[in-house]
């Protein structure tokens, strides 16, 4: 049996977490209102992956402050989260967790502890206007009847430096993990 | 009428199939398709939005303030897509002060969101807004009474505030097998058919409990229902039902296999469009209910 880990929270918990998620768009005051009825593990796709961190253990940890937790997670955690919003659907006080989970990737970024995969995707996104490009599209699109360049940003250049333009007015410019230039 | 056609990047890029079906089903059923030029990806979940609030909604006015310049609501035919393009929306609509720094930032290329789109998927919009009415008049064969094991996708259905049109029960939807009934087919519910299929962040991190939890999704699927096709709401989900089933089914790691079909794809075909085209790139064994459909 797996030891249960004992939580030092005057070593561990940081005071300012709360400030920070704040930054990120969260409503601090909505998240101190759970009451760890733990509905949102309950339909949670990363708990029933296996993953060690999910949809309540999430929100506890922020709400304790569990900063170096979240950044020094070795699965990767939050970054499993699907996105699907069946907490936030659940969630009987409103306290959207994966509206926390979103806010503790953004900290993450920031602190630039994050799997590899999400450079590329961000990357892809900037220089390209696609998140995800899977080689050989042009001719499976031939294939099946269409142009081999579609109606977006890809084939698309001169828009293409417009939308690159105002990523660059966002925070992104700031904490983009590679060179925009 | 008319709607914006919203590609994002898996449909064009990896099954552009989808995309053909979507322009041909519409096309069918009266509505003029207009190309949303220079528009990307909506942004996945996993880019912009992991990385800041406005910048998520940035990238999402971009997209949705091309629609409105041409006038016209957005169709998607992909979960991630939807969802994160109504998100975005209903965040700038709850918070005005989001919204104006998106104008602030949108302004320095000459760009303006105001609001006013609206964003459908393919069935909400099928059952909204053309009606299953003038699909079933519509349609040139039908699915003979074949059994539909109906896959919705999580982002058709939640954070349902965000959305403006949607199943009455978003943990029990109905409108998905309506059309698939509507069409001639059988689409009963089942116990797994709200679990992921495992397609998304998941899938780049943990790629084999990605794959776990869709293995087992449709084993328990095919020992309740045992349908003759699969059917999805989203480009992600299809992804997931037809290239990684059919691989996983080749490597052994799966018994069995069932064609499935995007909601598009299915359209298209009943309303006529040749396969080679609507479900051109399938991986999975998708003839023989070709075949039977237009028999």
């Amino acid at each position: 049996m797996t030891e249960a880990k004992i939580i030092n929270l005057v070593e561990e918990s940081e005071p300012n977490f709360s400030d920070e998620l704040k930054e990120m768009g969260i409503d601090v005051k909505k998240l101190r209102a759970c009451i760890k009825c733990s509905a949102c593990a309950s339909v949670c796709q990363m708990a029933l992956a296996g993953l060690e961190f999910y949809s309540n253990k999430i929100v506890h940890a922020a709400i304790l402050g569990l900063r170096e937790m979240f950044l020094d997670d070795p699965s990767s955690s939050v970054w499993g989260c699907q996105s699907c919003n069946r907490c936030v659907e659940i969630c009987p006080m409103d306290v959207k967790p994966f509206e926390i989970v979103m806010a503790i990737r953004r900290i993450c970024i920031r602190e630039y502890a994050f799997p590899p995969s999400v450079i590329d995707g961000l990357r892809n996104y900037y220089t390209m206007g696609h998140a995800v490009i899977v080689k050989g599209y042009e001719k499976r699109r031939e294939k099946v009847g269409l142009s081999p360049i579609p109606p977006t940003l890809i084939g698309n250049e001169k828009m293409r430096k417009k939308f690159q333009e105002i990523l660059k007015n966002t925070v992104f410019a700031e904490i983009a993990p590679f060179p925009l230039d | 009428m008319k709607i914006g056609l919203f590609l994002g990047c898996n449909i064009p890029l990896r099954r552009p199939d989808i995309e053909y079906s979507i322009r041909y089903m519409l096309e069918k059923l009266d509505i003029e398709v207009i190309d949303l030029d220079g528009t990307g990806c909506c942004p996945a979940f996993g880019t912009m939005p992991s990385v800041d609030l406005v910048g998520w909604c940035v990238g999402g006015a971009w997209n949705l303030s091309i629609a409105e310049e041409k006038g016209v609501d957005i169709i998607t035919g992909c979960g991630s897509c939807y969802g994160s393009l109504n998100e975005s929306r209903y965040h700038m609509e709850k918070h005005p002060e989001i919204k104006e720094k998106v104008n602030e930032i949108l302004g320095k290329v000459g760009m303006k969101y105001e609001g006013k789109v609206k964003i459908w998927n393919i069935y909400n919009y099928v059952y909204e807004v053309i009606g299953l009415k003038k699909l079933k008049n519509k349609i040139k064969y039908n699915l003979k009474g074949m059994k539909c094991g109906v896959h919705v996708g999580c982002h058709n259905l939640w954070p349902s505030r965000a959305y403006t049109s949607n199943d009455e029960d978003v943990f029990f939807p109905t409108r998905l097998r309506e059309i698939c009934e509507i069409i001639g087919g059988e689409a009963p519910a089942y116990g797994s058919m709200l679990d992921c299929c495992g397609m998304g962040a998941l899938a780049s991190l943990a790629k084999d409990k990605s794959l776990e939890i869709f293995k087992n999704k449709v084993r328990l699927m095919i020992e309740e229902i045992n349908p003759d096709l699969c059917v999805t709401g989203c480009s992600s989900c299809l992804i997931r039902f037809d290239n990684d089933w059919a691989q996983i089914y080749k490597q052994g790691d799966i018994n069995e296999i069932r064609p499935s079909f995007h909601i598009a794809q299915l359209l298209a075909l009943v309303l006529g469009a040749e396969p080679e085209k609507a479900v051109g790139l399938a991986e999975g064994p998708v003839n023989e209910i070709i075949e039977k459909i237009k028999k």
